[in-house]
């Protein structure tokens, strides 16, 4: 590969921190050595060192996304402050090509005394981005921030959610050709975090990421590429999936190693308990033999529903046939009854409503239901039990599609459904509404750990096949 | 980005100015501005204060006191302007000077943060200061006009001498934005030297009334150069020194470049200790 692709380039890098009792002694070191050899007296050094990073190589070609993954004081900040040029390395060399932008940590820079207003131009200035450039953006980073009156207020009043909401409002409005991001998406609300996930992997065709996160997950989904650092030294540099599985199996062996290799069995479920509640129409052979106990106290996956609102809506496109006008996720608890907290493993009812402005022939509804990362863990359409016989609606008229579908056990976290109206054809066809984000939800207290849902086991089992 | 500039370039430290010219306005506005927010008047009060300040100089040192400089014809308020001309010079240095200690310590973000070209941290703080040396000369000049019915033609050389001063003054601000990084006892120090400057400079009397043995030594005080030029072209309506604002703004101009290229040097140190 030619150097003009290269992005980042990180030689022999390594951070030694000199610890100082005071601070005046940091100026003793820089002036006594100078002294001291003119007097003839020998070197002292007045600090305590501690490396925080060392003998780090890698480079980054233009367009890829690199994650760095680490426990905590790995020295992966320390590694980003140095690409951003905040910290100033002990020794080797980073070289960065184009405009780099960052979040790093919570806050990224800001002025607490400034208000939101003055804030986002005093950034937009140190990233070289003129006056008058960002006297015409500033509208469309308001837009994205989202925080209302708040950004003519101090950011100190601002809370952490705001605060990352506007960081990364102006570092995504700063013609950034490479954009570092350091754990700030972990503060925000779901419907942000969506935002931002979509942004990033649009981002991600013309720039250059680089992520670092703990949350492995993340890693694997948005960047090709890996990099381990352990104890300020780097460990592993290679496909994403491989970094992260090799991380995981090393943590998980620390972890062992500290519990003195004490092995934990749980008690599996005692499978002939009845499922409670009915079913409403599924199948009875889906129903997990566990249930009864994965639904107790402790283990049930309850999901909270947060209601579908117009005015929330800040992401939607479409040609505008028709426009949905109504959204509504009901988790129908074992009593039949519409709840907005229900455990997963029960049937859930998706209605989307829909408006009709102009005559539509063959409308398909679907939806997608994505996890924090905008990943779409499942979805589905009304095109193939309809396309032998399409509905036609005339102006005037309101639709709605019902999706009755038994809502898997999900890990805890924060999710959000895209619901989108179109005409046409599975493989033709014209998007006339689409919102992102529509409603969101939380699934609480998982007992699910790995993977992106659990499904119903029908049987689980052990016996003793051999002697 | 450790040293973007050229240390041995003499007009490196214009260039940290030139190079961020919209930022640097940036701050200083925000500066002035942030300064009266929520308060009643706001900017206005940038106006009150120096014209009530001239008020009770005239009336302490023109009607109480009977103050009058040698020379001196016109009425109360004479010695009252005379006074003033040299205070607004030593206010806007102390105002320069108290700030820069805590300059960087007060900004940490911007030093472990983001990347922040500190150095012009320094223009900002002299941006914002002559703000407020503008409006104070204002006040001067109408107040004499509404006393005299005339302002001296000469005023308009006065933005010549402050530029003469400007030099030493950032200088000043990057030497004390640096070591008040290291030494936190800096702010307390400060406050005792500038207050001598101000009674060593012939800011309350005139040069003529110090020894003949000591008269001299009075330009040791960087202020007096600037004091007597800016009460040359603001009061006695004649021309200033030029021959010792020049030998002046060479020495300060050396003093800035210096005073850039320690802070230049030191500024790795400060993420080490903030």
């Amino acid at each position: 590969m030619s150097s003009d692709d290269m992005n980042i380039r990180v030689e022999g890098l390594g951070k030694r921190y000199e610890i100082y009792a005071q601070p005046a002694d940091r100026l003793k070191q820089m002036l006594m050595p100078r002294v001291g050899w003119a007097l003839g007296r020998p070197h002292r050094d007045y600090f305590k060192e501690f490396w925080a990073l060392r003998n780090v190589s890698f480079n980054v070609r233009r367009g890829e996304t690199v994650g760095i993954i680490g426990r905590n004081g790995s020295g992966k900040s320390t590694l980003l402050q140095m690409v951003c040029g905040t910290l100033h390395p002990t020794e080797g060399s980073v070289a960065v090509r184009g405009r780099i932008a960052a979040l790093l940590e919570l806050g990224a820079g800001f002025n607490p005394e400034f208000t939101g207003r003055e804030n986002v131009y005093l950034s937009g200035l140190l990233y070289g981005i003129s006056e008058s450039v960002l006297r015409s953006r500033f509208q469309s980073i308001v837009d994205f921030a989202d925080i209302g009156d708040f950004i003519d207020q101090p950011v100190k009043t601002y809370s952490s959610g705001m605060y990352v909401r506007l960081a990364f409002a102006v570092a995504a409005h700063v013609d950034a050709d490479t954009l570092v991001i350091d754990e700030a998406l972990s503060v925000g609300d779901v419907r942000f975090t969506q935002k931002c996930m979509r942004y990033l992997r649009d981002f991600q065709k013309r720039g250059t990421l680089l992520f670092v996160s703990h949350d492995t997950g993340a890693v694997t989904n948005l960047c090709s590429r890996a990099i381990w650092l352990d104890g300020g030294e780097q460990v592993m540099d290679g496909s994403a999936r491989d970094v992260v599985e090799r991380y995981l199996a090393a943590q998980h062996a620390a972890d062992r190693a500290s519990l003195g290799e004490s092995v934990t069995v749980r008690t599996t479920a005692n499978s002939d308990l009845p499922a409670t509640g009915e079913d409403h129409g599924m199948p009875a052979d889906v129903v997990d033999p566990r249930k009864a106990v994965l639904n107790g106290e402790a283990t049930r996956n309850l999901i909270e529903v947060f209601d579908f609102d117009l005015e929330q809506i800040d992401s939607e496109f479409g040609a505008g046939a028709a426009r949905i006008v109504n959204v509504q996720l009901q988790l129908l608890g074992g009593d039949g009854k519409a709840h907005r907290l229900v455990a997963g493993g029960e049937v859930a009812d998706l209605s989307i409503d829909v408006d009709v402005l102009q005559p539509i022939d063959a409308p398909i509804f679907g939806f997608y239901v994505k996890d924090r990362l905008g990943q779409r863990i499942f979805g589905d359409n009304t095109y193939v039990s309809y396309h032998e016989r399409p509905v036609q609606a005339q102006p005037g008229t309101r639709l709605r599609a019902h999706f009755r579908f038994r809502m898997p056990v999900l890990p805890s976290g924060d999710y959000s459904v895209d619901v989108a109206l179109a005409t046409g054809t599975q493989e033709s066809h014209t998007q006339q509404h689409w919102i992102h984000d529509a409603i969101s939800f939380k699934a609480h207290e998982s007992t699910m750990r790995h993977g992106l849902v659990g499904i119903p086991m029908h049987r689980i089992e052990i016996e003793q096949v051999g002697a | 980005m450790i040293s973007a500039y050229k240390l041995a370039d003499p007009l490196s430290p214009y260039r940290a100015l030139s190079r961020h010219l919209a930022l640097v306005v940036q701050m200083a506005r925000r500066d002035v501005v942030g300064r009266y927010r929520g308060s009643f008047v706001g900017l206005l009060w940038s106006f009150f204060n120096p014209l009530l300040m001239l008020m009770i100089y005239t009336f302490v040192f023109g009607v109480i006191f009977k103050s009058r400089w040698r020379g001196q014809t016109g009425g109360q308020f004479e010695f009252a302007v005379i006074l003033f001309a040299g205070l607004n010079i030593n206010s806007m240095f102390t105002e320069c000077a108290n700030r820069a200690p805590t300059l960087i310590v007060e900004n940490t973000n911007f030093v472990k943060k983001v990347v922040f070209p500190l150095e012009t941290l320094s223009w900002s703080v002299i941006g914002s200061a002559l703000f407020h040396l503008l409006v104070s000369t204002l006040v001067l000049l109408i107040i004499e006009w509404l006393a005299n019915g005339a302002v001296p033609w000469t005023a308009v050389l006065f933005p010549a001498v402050i530029a003469c001063f400007l030099p030493f003054v950032a200088g000043v601000v990057w030497l004390l934005a640096s070591l008040g990084v290291f030494l936190r006892d800096l702010k307390q120090a400060i406050g005792i030297i500038t207050t001598a400057l101000m009674f060593l400079a012939p800011i309350m009397y005139p040069k003529e009334t110090i020894p003949v043995a000591f008269r001299n030594w009075m330009y040791l005080n960087p202020l007096t150069a600037i004091v007597e030029a800016s009460q040359d072209v603001l009061v006695w309506g004649r021309q200033p020194a030029w021959e010792i604002l020049g030998l002046y703004t060479l020495v300060s101009m050396l003093f800035a470049w210096l005073a850039f290229a320690w802070f230049e040097r030191s500024r790795k140190g400060f993420a080490d200790v903030l």
